[in-house]
């Protein structure tokens, strides 16, 4: 009990406005223009470090910034995790596991 | 060379076991290859013992020998002991469900009592809940995707349920994250969605004793200064007026699905 009413009596009035519905709306939108570009320069070569191993080209470095601004850090160390799982997973679909059969074959068989 | 050996002995004493067996035991073949083994055993010991008696007659056999494995089956038995008595004290009954179905609770009892402030700040309990259909989510304003869309799909479900079926459910928010998450902030984020969904904080204990209650899972991951995420079950729990759970929804469900079960569960109860 006492530890709910001083909880209460905590100065407890702020608002986190950058998880609200316009910040969040302007996050997934700055995220989505940088995802597409770097769909887009996906045939360049990536230079820039993104977080968590995510590299991206220097044509996205612009999107970038605006995407770290309008999101907060750990969101985007988020969403960058989503897209590089997402993209593996897509990669493994469209390979239809041909390499990783290959790979398989010759270190199983005896030679 | 241990293995022609083995051979040998298991091969000698398969005449005589097979006759013991049929007399006791039907003709298993587990109880057989078992008895073998136990059987290759002991004739591994018996001449193993006859090198090693002439010396071991010399050494004085005290008695610390005895009381040494004794002991430790004493703190094996002790150990035991503490570990089930500590599972009794700590296990839930099994909840009685007439009905069985994919997402039924039949198993542990989920629910229990609670006291939290809500965003008025308000001390509220269970009590003030009851007599109300209630559908419970746990979740953080901070959540990426997730949460909001969680959220979201309550909003669009309530005024599905509002408006098309003219049923009436008290949708509850619990925060998981309350250090970040004061009242006033979950009045402002839950406003966007649904000015009916009630918002419940309270200090770390009272919400980690409720999900404990409500068998959530909640963790605080990869901390970058003050920014954190939290790892959480995303279930919502639909209870009767009685407060007892009847239904766990998961991500799963889109609003529509939800409004259906949820008019479904409804009907069931009142018929």
């Amino acid at each position: 009990m006492a530890a709910l009413e001083a909880y209460a009596s905590r100065n407890a009035d702020e608002v986190h406005t950058d998880v609200l519905l316009k910040a969040r709306q302007a996050c997934y939108k700055s995220r989505d223009a940088f995802y597409d570009c770097l769909e887009k320069e996906s045939n360049k070569k990536p230079t820039e470090i993104a977080s968590v191993g995510l590299l991206y080209p220097a044509e996205c470095k612009a999107l970038r910034a605006q995407f770290v601004n309008h999101c907060r850090a750990s969101w985007v160390k988020h969403f960058d995790r989503l897209y590089c799982k997402n993209k593996r997973v897509r990669r493994l679909l469209d390979d239809g596991g041909e390499t990783r059969r290959a790979e398989l074959k010759r270190s199983v068989l005896p030679n | 060379m241990p293995i022609s050996r083995f051979l040998f002995f298991s091969s000698k004493h398969r005449f005589r076991q097979p006759l013991n067996l049929i007399r006791r035991f039907d003709l298993s073949k587990r109880t057989q290859s078992c008895s073998y083994t136990k059987s290759s055993r002991q004739s591994h010991r018996n001449p193993a013992d006859y090198f090693l008696s002439p010396q071991e007659t010399k050494a004085s056999r005290s008695w610390s020998t005895y009381v040494i494995p004794a002991g430790g089956l004493l703190g094996l038995a002790g150990i035991a002991t503490f570990v089930h008595y500590n599972d009794e004290r700590r296990a839930v009954r099994k909840g009685q469900g007439e009905n069985s179905g994919p997402n039924r609770v039949t198993g542990p009892i989920i629910g229990g009592p609670f006291t939290l402030i809500d965003t008025e700040n308000r001390l509220v309990t269970e009590n003030n809940f009851l007599g109300n259909w209630v559908l419970l989510y746990f979740g953080y304003t901070s959540s990426p995707d997730v949460g909001p869309e969680q959220v979201q799909m309550m909003a669009k479900a309530i005024d599905i349920l509002d408006s098309k079926k003219n049923l009436k459910i008290l949708p509850i928010f619990v925060t998981i994250d309350p250090q970040r998450d004061t009242p006033a902030h979950l009045r402002a984020y839950l406003k966007e969605f649904n000015s009916r969904i009630v918002g419940l904080t309270g200090p770390v204990g009272a919400i980690r004793q409720m999900a404990q209650e409500y068998r959530v899972f909640f963790k605080k991951v990869e901390d970058e200064g003050d920014d954190y995420l939290v790892e959480s079950s995303h279930n919502m729990y639909f209870m009767n007026p009685s407060l007892e759970v009847v239904r766990c929804f998961g991500v799963e469900y889109t609003a529509e699905e939800l409004a259906e079960e949820i008019s479904k569960e409804m009907k069931k109860a009142s018929t």
